[in-house]
């Protein structure tokens, strides 16, 4: 693990992605704790209304005469953490589906890969929007919708894992001295089969980004006054024609965020296992 | 081969049984009726409507009364677009969806299939760094905002390409275009990295060491056993395109399934919900199944069972 890290450090688009991913959280949890833009985010009292890119403002105004730029930070809060929560949700259920579907095995296993194959086969778009519908359009309605299409990768690639780890001596080893089923699991098979799942959590962020801002744009996500890059994008698709800029910018930062965030999964695949990169 | 085509409709009755199932009982438990208007109807209207539609039944009769329908190849009516039926909406919507889906997949596999086999030709050169980062730009733009700078270049900059609805083959090109994108680059990494792991094979080394010349190897022996990882990929999107993609249908105005299975969603249209998924439960069956026998052409290895 150690011997991975050193070698992601020494990829030159790794850190550059890295260094992109942490500053676009730090601006996500800047501005959801400390930092206060809901003044400068909400205020309509400037007369600048819809001005294009300038030295007071950045990327210009919308149509209230609402700073874009301070609305795209305090937007890259909902944005950033919906994309890493959704990894995390679907980094805890695929996890626990895949190790007990590969652990168990048999009839049981079969049919909780059946499971998986039927919600495959399920347009995410299609589950996306009757979950919205039933759960809430809300931020927590968007994450479990977005966690439901989103755990299946993670549940395949753990259970495979395990399945292969399963048959190693020390895994024979710990059964002998005694460990319990669920000890032998979180114990011994998941530490040793980390590194494919954080490159799988890795590349469920942008996804879910993607998906959040998509959901947002046809109308069927957050909608306003929640401030995402997907709802600000879909705002600024409406004057396409005249204001260019107010799709523009959100399109910037969802396409920086997923670009970095791939790249980066990318650079942690090869770190992970150098065979692949000589290819 | 027909067996194999009579016994996979056979099998896919049941899923689409389960299918069917589940998306009778999602709605129904979706807060908030078809008939929920901004201004409230007098009940007994509401009461009169529902009767007609045997919406007033309870849910396990509704449940047999669906079922002995669709039996019949009936998908009910919508409740919104009055007078129309489920199948007939949806004989309209699918041809376009198809002839979308079709064109995009088209695009996707002349644009994805070149550039990730030059990348791989051209391993750990300038052709493969350009055309890497490109598949890699690729799928990390949302669709909408590839709709976006279509519609800016072509629609409003050049104007030469109309940037909605959907009416002559000129209507079709930026819409299939924004809807292969992500496809294309994603077929692109794929290739790459199938004809990378081709090229170490043994018998590689073979057609080369017996003579065999550099394109001819990579032609005749590489591409072809390259491609079966990228035919299973291609069932799967092929069903997701031909459905429609909800974003593009919405951008371009198209009158796809796509487009109405939103509306029909929004509008609690239960019979049009559950007929939209049937139809694409069927187009994913119909794919996996002719992928199967696509690989039985590109390896006589595999056989198929049942």
């Amino acid at each position: 693990m150690n011997q991975a890290w050193s070698r992601l450090l020494k990829m030159p688009t790794a850190l550059i992605c890295l260094s992109i991913v942490i500053s676009l959280s730090t601006m996500a949890i800047l501005s959801a704790s400390g930092l206060d833009l809901s003044a400068y985010a909400f205020d309509q009292t400037s007369n600048d209304i819809l001005s294009p890119p300038s030295s007071s403002h950045w990327m210009g105004t919308d149509e209230l005469g609402r700073d874009l730029c301070s609305r795209i930070i305090y937007g890259s809060r909902l944005s950033i953490s919906i994309g890493i929560l959704t990894a995390l949700i679907a980094l805890i259920i695929g996890t626990a589906y895949g190790s007990i579907a590969g652990f168990y095995g048999g009839k049981l296993g079969d049919f909780l890969m059946r499971g998986i194959d039927i919600a495959y086969s399920l347009p995410d778009l299609l589950v996306m929007i009757l979950m919205g519908v039933l759960i809430g359009r809300g931020t927590a309605g968007i994450l479990i919708s977005l966690g439901l299409v989103s755990w299946m990768g993670t549940a395949r690639l753990v259970r495979a894992q395990i399945l292969q780890l399963e048959q190693e001596e020390f895994v024979d080893a710990a059964r002998s001295a005694g460990l319990g089923q669920i000890a032998i699991i979180l114990k011994h098979l998941l530490p040793n089969a980390i590194g494919p799942v954080i490159v799988a959590v890795t590349f469920t962020v942008p996804q879910a980004i993607l998906s959040e801002s998509t959901l947002s744009f046809i109308g069927l996500g957050l909608s306003p006054p929640a401030c995402s890059w997907g709802t600000l994008a879909s705002d600024g698709w409406r004057s396409l024609r005249t204001h260019p800029h107010l799709i523009f910018f959100p399109s910037l930062f969802i396409f920086l965020a997923v670009l970095s965030f791939n790249l980066l999964g990318d650079s942690l695949r090869d770190a992970l296992d150098p065979r692949l990169r000589r290819r | 081969m027909f067996s194999i085509v009579f016994k996979r409709a056979l099998s896919a009755i049941p899923v689409l049984w389960i299918v069917a199932t589940l998306t009778f009982i999602m709605v129904r438990i979706v807060p908030g009726g078809p008939f929920d208007m901004d201004k409230a109807l007098p009940p007994e209207i509401v009461a009169n409507i529902k009767a007609k539609y045997h919406l007033d039944k309870p849910l396990s009769q509704q449940y047999v009364l669906y079922l002995q329908r669709l039996a019949k190849g009936d998908l009910g009516v919508s409740y919104k677009y009055a007078n129309r039926t489920v199948n007939d909406i949806l004989t309209s919507a699918f041809p376009v969806s198809l002839e979308l889906g079709l064109l995009g997949l088209f695009f996707a596999i002349i644009f994805g299939l070149p550039l990730g086999t030059i990348a791989a030709i051209k391993r750990g050169t300038a052709w493969d760094a350009i055309c890497m980062t490109g598949a890699t730009i690729g799928i990390s733009v949302p669709t909408f905002v590839i709709g976006a700078l279509l519609i800016f270049v072509f629609g409003l900059w050049l104007r030469i390409l109309p940037v909605a609805l959907w009416e002559s083959g000129q209507h079709m090109i930026l819409p299939a275009l924004t809807l292969s994108a992500s496809p294309a680059a994603y077929l692109a990494r794929l290739t790459r990295s199938s004809i990378l792991e081709t090229l170490e094979r043994d018998w590689v080394r073979t057609a080369r060491s017996k003579g065999l010349g550099y394109w001819s190897t990579i032609i005749k022996h590489v591409l072809r056993n390259a491609l079966i990882p990228i035919v299973t990929v291609l069932g799967p999107l092929t069903a997701i395109l031909i459905t429609g993609s909800f974003v593009v249908e919405f951008i371009f105005a198209v009158p796809g399934m796509g487009r109405f299975f939103i509306t029909a969603v929004s509008n609690r249209d239960y019979d049009l919900i559950i007929g939209t998924t049937l139809v694409f439960g069927i187009i994913l069956i119909v794919t996996n199944m002719i992928v199967d026998i696509a690989y039985t052409l590109l390896d006589p290895r595999i056989k198929i069972e049942g």
